[in-house]
């Protein structure tokens, strides 16, 4: 008896929401009138089962956008290390410090320039030696090679590997004064002021 | 226009023909090493016969050098060079601190033997005058002169051509006598190749086989090679008295190597030298010496 009579209430409320959305929202029944200003206003208009999943995701797609902003605005290219060599100090500028130059008499002067030139040609016959030099040493190794290979194939290929132990080579270059057998040097401590720079 | 045109023409001919023979004899590799000697054309039948055992018996020599020690005297150009250099150089700096301070000092030298001198205006200087900069350049004199450095020419070691510590400016080569083909003559310290070894463990063996060439406790030269490869070869024949088929003449290849530490204790012994390359022409025999000469470089 309760079940049919809920049915047939069922089935009334749906033939009148049906009705409803026939007709538009305007037709406002009796029944329905509270539910229906409900329904219309806007903030309430989202379900709000729905928006309790879509939030936290959205909450931190906005979190991550912000942070990934934030390190772009953070990302400063490192400041360049100085040249020492290229700043003039402020000290050189110092008028005080600058020389009374010299008149340079003409024959000075002429001598100067002429002592460039024969430089000059000093120069260039003592790097044409220099690369002919170089030039005939290759020529023999090439020739050596040659007859290597002609000898034996595998001598000649033992020969064209690499030596892994030559390097690193190092050699102290010549000095002014040739080393003293006996020689005790002073002791002493110095202060190492030269500046370290960090990126 | 013709003449190119002959060349031209006849460069396909002479392929032709070497490619002709070349198939018919059965000579593949070794055309294309041919030059203008005539002993070549005899050697490539045998070579060609004897492909895996040359004709030439091996023999690695090594180049020894020792490297200058100190730097080299100007040359005159390069000393008035050097010093157009340094008065240009001082024309166009400015004033250091030191000959500021110098300046400054004679300055107040000056005002101080002046006869108008009031010490007042001068303030408080009690500590500066003390200490002149003149006098500390005095002072810097002495020192230096306290120190004795080692003469830079020595003649009796430069005359003596055992030593290896003569002419320490210049590049030193080492040369030993060694015994060849029954006379004893200077050269590169050499020995011959054994099977199973390359070249360069043969050099190798040449300079630790030199006669009294370490003394008993140290290791004696030691000697950076540079590299596997050789850098330089001398082949010759021997005199048709003494070829055979299998040894027609000897092939030496040259290694390259830098004195890196030699103990100059050692007592210098008679039968290796150390010389210029200016020198070496007096003491090696022409022919070799044309080809050594060219990989020792004097830079």
């Amino acid at each position: 008896m309760s079940l049919a009579l809920s049915r047939c209430l069922w089935q009334v409320l749906s033939r009148q929401t049906a009705s409803l959305s026939l007709l538009g929202e305007n037709v406002r029944s009796p029944w329905f009138a509270p539910v229906m200003t409900l329904k219309t206003s806007v903030p309430l208009s989202a379900e709000p089962k729905k928006k309790k999943r879509v939030d936290p995701r959205r909450e931190l797609i906005m979190r991550e956008r912000l942070r990934k902003k934030l390190k772009k605005l953070e990302k400063v290219p490192p400041e360049l290390i100085p040249i020492e060599d290229f700043i003039t100090s402020t000290k050189c500028l110092d008028e005080a410090r600058t020389r009374s130059a010299a008149k340079l008499s003409f024959e000075e002067s002429e001598g100067r320039a002429l002592l460039l030139k024969e430089w000059c040609r000093y120069k260039q016959e003592q790097h044409m030696a220099e690369v002919q030099a170089i030039e005939s040493a290759l020529e023999a190794q090439r020739e050596a090679l040659e007859e290597l290979r002609i000898v034996s194939e595998e001598l000649y290929q033992a020969a064209l590997k690499p030596d892994p132990l030559l390097f690193p080579f190092t050699h102290e270059g010549p000095v002014h004064t040739p080393p003293q057998a006996k020689y005790e040097a002073p002791e002493g401590k110095y202060n190492d002021i030269t500046k370290v720079y960090t990126q | 226009m013709a003449a190119p045109c002959r060349r031209v023409v006849s460069r396909p001919v002479i392929q032709f023909l070497s490619s002709f023979s070349r198939t018919a004899v059965g000579k593949t590799g070794f055309r294309q090493f041919s030059s203008s000697s005539a002993c070549r054309v005899t050697l490539q039948t045998q070579d060609v016969m004897e492909r895996a055992t040359s004709p030439y018996s091996l023999v690695a020599a090594v180049c020894l050098q020792r490297l200058p020690v100190i730097s080299a005297d100007y040359k005159p150009i390069e000393q008035q060079f050097r010093d157009m250099m340094l008065q240009m150089e001082l024309e166009k700096s400015v004033l250091s601190d030191h000959e500021l301070r110098l300046l400054e000092d004679a300055e107040r030298l000056r005002r101080k033997l002046a006869d108008d001198y009031d010490s007042d205006e001068e303030g408080s200087h009690d500590d500066q005058e003390i200490v002149l900069a003149q006098d500390l350049e005095d002072s810097w004199e002495q020192k230096l002169k306290t120190f004795q450095p080692a003469p830079r020419v020595r003649d009796d070691l430069d005359k003596n051509l055992n030593s290896v510590e003569r002419c320490l400016a210049d590049s030193l080569v080492l040369l030993a006598e060694q015994q060849v083909g029954g006379e004893k003559i200077w050269l590169l310290p050499q020995t011959q190749w054994q099977e199973g070894e390359t070249l360069r463990q043969t050099a190798e063996r040449a300079l630790a086989s030199l006669p009294d060439a370490f003394p008993p406790t140290a290791a004696g030269f030691k000697a950076t090679f540079l590299g596997n490869a050789p850098c330089g070869v001398y082949k010759y024949k021997l005199p048709k008295a003494a070829r055979t088929e299998n040894s027609v003449g000897t092939k030496v290849f040259f290694f390259k190597a830098i004195l890196s530490d030699s103990s100059p204790s050692t007592a210098p012994n008679k039968s290796i030298m150390w010389l210029k390359k200016s020198e070496l022409e007096r003491y090696l025999k022409p022919a070799y010496f044309m080809k050594v000469n060219r990989f020792i470089l004097n830079l």
